[in-house]
Formats: structure tokens, sequence, C-alpha cells
């Protein structure tokens, strides 16, 4: 026992070992959580090691956190032992610790690996610690860690979906190749370290536990036995393992492993060099390993694409009947910029002739605007610029939040939620089949660099679409109904046309047939006879669904096209309102007759 | 009897190793002892004891002889060598007003509380090269004048008190983070507090820093601006742990830091523009660079850090260990993942051969039952 801080530092002088104790202790508390959810990156204090970041620090402290001087260590380096860098690791890990080093699986009770699955089917005995370069399966479609790990907590994996969906529609076939995501548990999408996809499916269902050790990132994650691991992949197109036709290791002839180029002059050889030396001594369990090989998953170019053919079209889902006669109801909205809150009201208004508030100097944007929305019926929002109805809107949606005020909408809980009450999550999930949004900028409701059909399927994916051919489908369906030729289906939205892209915003708001549709400003960045066209279309579309439309504008001539009710607004109240068509020939209030005027000059 | 593994590798190994051994141990020069270099290249020790995080001359010296001169990897070596040892105790907090100044000077006053002290420094000696065939001539040390400095002299007041006296800086003092977030042991990741920003910029690699530093002032997507320094401080601070036994501060030894203050002139709309901002840099040992460029920064994150990249860029970005480790893995073997890589390419070479209806047509597919 060391009694003084002398004996504590000399005994520390003979300690072979590259982590003190207390970092192995979080490191192991770091596994049990990583194991207790799998597919979870858990964030652990990285300690630098004598490896460089990028080099296994982090499998290697993994490794050194489970391992004691009873157990026995393989390390292999893209299938191989000898290679330097897994040498250098093994040599390493055997000396600080006192474990056994070992170049056959079945001796072994943990395998560092980098970059392979071994050949040899693993048992409860193993332990297999991955080192892993970039934990983030995400950082490919979103380089934002807090956006990423957003996206993690609430499942919100439209995105990913949408880059399998675009590399389907630019290349014939998905071209991912090494690290291909993987949904953990039916949970969370895991970066599988680079392994190949070859070794995807002995990740499934395994027998031994697999840890992931990401020290630059200072994440640890685990796929425990007996776990669910399915790669991303559309229902009716098959994922697929790396193939040449043909192809066997020069070596020992096998032709159910993972190879890799011989040399210079063509040919394959076993990545895995232990399996391949025992395949050729003849001490190795084939029909056990041939049963595990992923021989179902080799590419099929005929299976890729075949069941395009028999896609029925979607029928939405009926809507529950029963509920309150609106879809949407939205009682005393405020927003108040500012000091004060609802304390900065008196003294703005139309009677007033200002917004801003006398005593605080607050703006208030808006205050006490009500309405209501039936299915089938669309509400007009109309004011001058500054006059508030833009900002009704962003509350409505959520995109800021309300000083005062509810918003319900029929489809959640029978419209006895107030929806601006319920979490972020929530929130942002009725944005995908509750409410959808169109903006008058169309870059903020679509991805520019992705196809027109990809936008749609962001919607489709979001909403728990899985199928490739049932997506085209349906975009294509949509495309076809906002009038964009199915030709520029598959080319980028960047690529078109202001007009045409308020198309495609629209056809992706509709995708899902939501209950309840917001427009704001839908046409007015577009050219007269554009805007003319544009407005056509969404007055056949208001008319053809059941859908409750709020349309915000500050141009009577397009409420007067498309909506039943009106609500003007004026310096942030409502100052009339009633049917449109009354409004619009014999509007009382001066501001009101402003308006008009000005749509029919 | 398994299978034994091919042995290969290893013997590669050592032999690498034999050939660095030798060039650099048994060199044909004299032997540079710890001593020598602490003193001769202090400032390269300093650079590695903030990079590396260990206040110790001598390991950051050993260190830099290992590692050829190469500061990074002597920070690596000092890094993890410090992951071997156990904590004993954690040092008390310091104030940074108790440092003894050893340079100090502010750019931003002609006469400021306390001495414009020029102190070591080459700042104001021509970049001429010196290349002196053996150590040169000791110069006749000219008796100096030996006053003991004043208390005002040594702890010189701090231009920023006299900046809040005059009522020009915002108060940014916080409740929210009142125990500095050690990164080392919980990984800082946005939106993070200040502290860990500061501390992830104290252990930055000084070029890294540097760089972003320029490239927020002159690159397309950058808005700090170019500030005005108040105070840059060298100086030595007094290490403190509580005793064991009695439970009392007991000052158990002392270390150097660099210090910078830099003033913002804040002009934003949603700023108190009557007022200046300030932002804080603090290092270990001397290296006015990097303290400079920490302080610069911490003002911008203050005010842009949440609105763009930039609080994630100072906290995952600036770390020499992880910068150059992952690019140096680009060294490794990757042999099977290019693999992978390859049987893409070549698949999609089959679909664009053998299909009569490449993916680009696969709308028109659907194009034609409407």
């Amino acid at each position: 026992m060391p009694t003084s801080t002398m004996d504590l530092v000399a005994e520390l002088e003979q300690d072979t070992s590259l982590l003190d104790e207390g970092a192995k202790r979080e490191i192991r508390r770091a596994i049990l959580t990583a194991v207790c959810v799998p597919g979870y990156q858990v964030p652990f204090g990285s300690r630098e090691m004598p490896v460089a970041r990028g080099w296994g620090s982090g499998g290697l402290q993994v490794t050194l956190g489970v391992i004691g001087p009873t157990d026995t260590i393989k390390v292999i380096d893209q299938g191989d032992d000898a290679g330097v860098n897994a040498t250098n690791l093994r040599r390493m890990i055997a000396f600080s610790t006192g474990a056994e080093p070992t170049a056959d699986s079945r001796e072994a009770t943990v395998i560092q690996t980098r970059h392979r699955v071994p050949e040899e089917v693993l048992s409860k005995q193993h332990i297999l610690v991955f080192q892993v370069p970039v934990p983030e399966p995400l950082r490919g479609v979103e380089k934002s860690v807090a956006e990423a790990a957003r996206m993690h907590a609430e499942a919100d994996y439209a995105k990913i979906w949408v880059s399998l969906y675009e590399d389907l529609v630019r290349n014939g076939l998905i071209t991912k190749s090494g690290g291909y995501p993987l949904l953990v548990n039916g949970r969370y999408v895991m970066a599988p370290s680079p392994i190949p996809r070859w070794d995807v499916p002995r990740l499934h269902q395994a027998e031994h536990l697999n840890l992931f050790g990401a020290g630059r990132e200072k994440k640890i994650y685990a796929i425990p036995p007996h776990t669910d691991v399915a790669p991303l992949a559309f229902d009716d197109v098959p994922f697929e393992v790396e193939h040449a036709p043909g192809a066997r290791c020069q070596l020992c002839g096998s032709d159910d492993v993972f190879l890799v180029d011989a040399g210079t002059d063509g040919g394959y050889v076993c990545s895995d060099t232990e399996w391949c030396t025992r395949v050729r001594e003849k001490d190795a369990d084939l029909s056990n390993h041939r049963d595990h090989a992923p021989l179902d998953l080799l590419p099929d170019p005929a299976a890729r694409m075949a069941q395009g053919a028999d896609v029925q079209p979607w029928v939405p889902p009926a809507r529950v009947t029963g509920g309150p006669e609106w879809a949407l109801r939205v009682t005393g909205i405020g927003k108040v910029h500012g000091a004060g809150g609802a304390d900065a009201v008196a003294g703005t208004g139309p009677e007033y002739g200002t917004a801003i508030s006398p005593a605080t100097r607050a703006v208030v944007a808006a205050w006490d605007v009500s309405f209501d929305v039936a299915p089938g019926e669309a509400l007009g929002l109309i004011g001058e610029s500054g006059s508030g109805k833009s900002t009704v809107l962003s509350c409505v949606i959520g995109d800021q939040p309300a000083t005062a005020g509810q918003v319900y909408l029929a489809g959640v809980d029978d419209g006895r939620t107030d929806v601006l009450r319920l979490p972020d999550m929530a929130r942002r999930k009725l944005r995908i089949d509750g409410m959808a949004v169109v903006h008058q900028d169309p870059a903020e409701g679509l991805n520019l660099g992705v196809t027109a059909g990809g936008n749609i399927a962001e919607q489709l994916t979001a909403a728990g679409w899985r199928g490739f051919h049932a997506i085209r489908r349906r975009a294509a369906e949509l495309l076809e109904r906002v009038e964009v030729p199915l030709s520029r289906m598959d080319d980028p939205v960047r690529t078109f046309s202001g007009g045409m892209r308020q198309r495609v915003q629209i056809a992706k708001a509709l995708a899902t047939d939501p209950p309840v549709l917001l427009l704001d400003e839908p046409t007015t960045g577009l050219d007269a006879s554009v805007a003319a066209g544009v407005l056509d279309l969404l007055r056949g579309l208001l008319a053809e669904r059941d859908v409750a439309a709020v349309v915000v504008s500050h141009d009577f001539a397009v409420i007067e096209a498309l909506t039943d009710r009106t609500v003007v607004m004026q310096l942030g109240r409502v100052v009339e309102h009633g049917l449109t068509d009354q409004l619009f020939h014999d509007p009382h209030h001066p501001y009101t007759q402003r308006l008009v005027a000005a749509a029919r000059r | 009897m398994g299978y034994s593994g091919a042995r290969g590798g290893l013997e590669a190994i050592l032999a690498a190793e034999d050939l660095v051994r030798r060039a650099r141990d048994q060199a044909d020069a004299p032997w540079a002892p710890t001593g020598q270099i602490t003193a001769r290249f202090r400032l390269a020790v300093d650079r590695v004891m903030g990079e590396g995080g260990i206040y110790h001359e001598p390991t950051a010296a050993a260190a830099l002889r290992q590692a050829e001169g190469d500061p990074l990897e002597a920070s690596h070596l000092v890094r993890a060598h410090r992951t071997t040892l156990p904590r004993l105790a954690v040092s008390e907090p310091t104030d940074p007003d108790e440092m003894i100044v050893l340079r100090r000077i502010v750019p931003a006053y002609r006469a400021p509380e306390g001495p414009q002290l020029l102190g070591r420094t080459t700042d104001y000696t021509g970049r001429l090269l010196e290349q002196p065939a053996d150590r040169p001539e000791p110069q006749p040390r000219e008796p100096r004048d030996v006053r003991e400095r004043t208390e005002g002299q040594r702890r010189p007041g701090r231009f920023l008190d006299l900046l809040r006296k005059l009522d020009l800086v915002t108060d940014q003092r916080r409740r929210d983070d009142p125990e500095p977030v050690d990164i080392t042991r919980k990984p800082p990741r946005p939106p993070a507090a200040r502290s860990a920003v500061l501390s992830s910029m104290a252990r930055a690699e000084t070029g890294g820093l540097v760089a972003m530093w320029y490239r927020s002032i002159l690159g397309p997507d950058g808005h700090v601006h170019e500030v005005t320094m108040g105070e840059i401080r060298h100086g030595r601070l007094p290490l403190r742990v509580r005793h064991p036994h009695t439970g009392n501060p007991v000052d158990v030894g002392e270390f150097r830091v660099t210090e910078a203050e830099a003033i913002e002139n804040l002009d934003g709309p949603d700023e108190d523009r009557t007022k200046l901002d300030v932002g804080y840099g603090l290092c270990f040992g001397h290296n006015e660079r990097k303290a400079i460029a920490m302080a610069s920064m911490d003002i911008a994150n203050r005010r842009f850090g949440r609105s763009g990249p930039l609080e994630q860029l100072l906290l995952l970005t600036v770390d020499g260990l992880d910068s150059a480790g992952f690019l140096e893995h680009l060294k490794l073997p990757h042999y099977v993942t290019f693999r992978s890589i390859v049987e893409r390419k070549q698949a999609m070479r089959v679909v664009a051969e053998t299909s009569a209806v490449p993916a680009v047509r696969l709308a028109d597919q659907f194009a034609k039952e409407f």
C-alpha cells in the first residue's frame, strides 16, 4: 500500500501501463452505456495514447479498458496480422498489459481490428474492438455536430435516406463503399468504422460483442451480441456486398471471403491472412464459414431495379372524422420583439398608428390574432409588408416563439393540445405530415443541390417511406400534377427557374397529403406571367383537395384567387375579416379599401 | 497448434526504430542535455508545454530532443506521458492579477497604470541572421541599476480596470459556467461553455489557431475584427494546492504564462454600441502569438460563435494532435476500403454498359403511365 505521495510517484514510474486506472474505469463506464444503448455514440474523455489520433488511439483505449493479463489479444489491420500497424499495436498491448499475443482468432479473447471483421466466425468468447477514424455516419450529409446530434436524438434520418436515393438516381446503384451506414437495433444510424460491405451481415445478431472506439472524436459505441443490424437500404433495392465475378484467392482458392488485389498482375488474395493460411493448412471450418458468408447479397444488376414496374399508386390514408369542424385553429397569437412582453402592447396598433411600444420601445409585430380553417377551405391573411402577417405564420409554424396565443390542429389529440407547447421534436415532426409549409423563397423549403425527386423523397422518407420505386412513383405523380416535366425530375433544383422551383416546393409540401397547408407569399418572387401560372396551379390543387390552407399575401389579387375567407391585418392587428368575395367587392375598413384598390390597379 | 502469423512487420518496425535512434542519438555531434534545450530553445519548450498541457520544462525539453525538434510530435509525447499519470491533486484557482510581470505592454494606451515593460523580446531587433561559428564571446555585463521593483511595477494594475471605471465595457460575467470545463475529461461539443472553448484554445496548436484567426480576418466568410490589444503580459503565477491535512492553500511552485486582452469595438445591431467588449487569452509559457489569437477568437466566439460555424471550429479543429493524427493516418494501409471503392466503380461501369435504360432516364418509366 503506498502511504505517501512519494511512494505513489515511485510506483508510477515502474508501471508500464499506458493508461492510469482512473481512465480505464471511465472507459469501462462509457462501454457499459454503449452496450445498453446499441449504436449510440457515447462521449468519453479520450486520452492521448502513444499512437497518433487516427492510428487506433480509440480502439487502443477500449482494448486497454477491457483487457487483463489472462486475456489473449489478436490485432489485425486490413485483415492482416503482420502489417506494421497491427504488429506495433499488438506488441504495445501485450507489453503493457501482460496479455498473451496471438494471431489465431480461435485462441483470442480480444481482437482489435482496423477495417475488417475476421473471416473466422466469432463466438461469445470474443470481444471485437474496432478502430474508428470517423464515428459520425451523418457527416456526409450534415457538417454541424450540434445538428447531427439533434438528428440522432430525434431519429431524423431523412437526409441520409435522400443521399441514398440520389445515389441510386444518379448512378443506378448505391455507390457507398466501406463504412456503410447501419441501423442498429431499429433506432440509431451508425458508422461501422470503415469495414467493407462484405462484413456488415456479420454484425447482425452476432454471438460476439462489438466495441467501437474513436479516439480523436472521443466517442465509444457498441453492437452487443444478438442485436439487429440492418444496412440502410430501400426495401426494393437490395443491399450489395463487394464481388468480382469468378474471383478466387490465388493462394487458398476461397471464393467466399473478402478479396483484395493480389498485385500488379491482377488476381486476388484473401485480405484475412490468418484464414487464408488455415484454409491452405486444412485447419478451418469451411462449412460454418460458408454458412455465414453473405453469398445471398452478391450484386445482381437484374434484381436492383426489378420491382419498379408493379408499384401501385399511393392512396392517402382516410382522414379521421368526427373531431372538430376546423383543421387548424389559431387563438390570440401575439409576438413582441423586445422588452415587456404583453405589457408592451398598450399604446400600439392601428388606432395609435404605431407598432412600437411607447412604454418599452419594443416592436409589437402581432397581437391577438385568431382564426380557424376548415378542411377544404382556404383562408387569406392579407396586409402590407410589416403588418405582421408573416410573423403570425412563422409563429404558427413554430419558426419563432409566440409571445402569446395557442395553435390547435384537429389531427393532434383531436384539437385539444396547443401544438406550440409541444416539445421541439414533436413540433418538427408535425411539419412532415401534419402541417406543410410553402415558403416565399424556394431555397427555404428545398435543398437546391438535390434533385426535384430527391426533395420530395426527403419528405416521404421522413414520413417513413422505404420503397424506392414507390417514392419515385409518388414523386413523379406530384411533379406531373404541378406541371414540372418529368424529364427534369432527376435534375438538381438549382438548375430550375424560379417558377419551377416554386412548383417543386409545392409538390414537396403536398407529398404526404397533409391536412393543413400554409403558404407564405407563394407567388411574390415570380414574374407576373409565371406567378399567374403558379396561382392557377394552386387554385386547382386547393379545389381538388380536402386541405385546410392559409395563404399569406400582400396582394388582394392572390387572396381573391385562392381563398374563401380573409383576415386583414394592419400594424399587427386584425382590422377586418369576412368572406373574401364580400371584402373584395365591398371593403369597409379604409385600409382594406386601399388594399383592394391596389389589387385592381 | 494454431496459426502463428507472419513476423515481417515487426522486423521492419525494429529496423526503422534503429535508423532513428542511430541517426538521432549517435550522431557525430555533442549531446544536447536537457538543460541546454531549456536554456537555448526556450520558446520551443514553452510551446510544447502549452500544446502538450503539462507545465514542466525538463519533460518538454526531453520530448523535443526525442522528437528531433518537431514541436507537434513533442507535444504528443508529453500528452501520452500525461495519460499515464494519475491526478494527485487539483490546484486552486489563481487570480491572474497576482502575476509578477516579466513583460507587459498596453498597445491601447500611451501611459497606462504601471509600466510599459518591454522585457525579454526580439520585437524591435532587426531580423538579421547571425551565423556565429562558435559560442559568441560573453558580453561584459555593465553594472546596471538594480533598484528593487516596486509592487506597482511587479504587479501593475490592469488596463481593463480603467475601462471599467470609465464604464466603457459591457459586463459579460456569467453565473452559468462557474467551474471551468475540464476538456481532458469531458469532450467539449457545441453548444459549450466559454471555459471549454478557452481551454481548447489554450491547448491548441499555435499555428492552427493563428491560421484560424487570420482566415477569420481575411477569409471570405470571416467577420472577425482587427481588435485593439489592451494588455499583453508574460509573467509568473503561483501554483497553489490545498494542504491534504490542514486544508489551507499552499504555494507549491510557480509557472509562467502569457496573457492577452483584446478590446473589441462593438458595432452589431443587437449589441450595446456605446460600449467595448473584451476577449481573453491565456496559455502556458511565453507564446504571445497564441495568447493574442486566443483573445481575438474568444471575443469573436462570444459574438458569432453560435450564429455560424465558429464555435465548432474552435472546439474541434484547433488541436494539433487531432488534426495531425488524422492527416497522418492517411499513411496507414487502406487497401481494404480502396478495394471496396474500386468494386463500386466497376459495378457502375457495368450499369452504364449493359443497361439500355440508364439511371438518368428512370423517370421516363413513370412518364409513360401518365
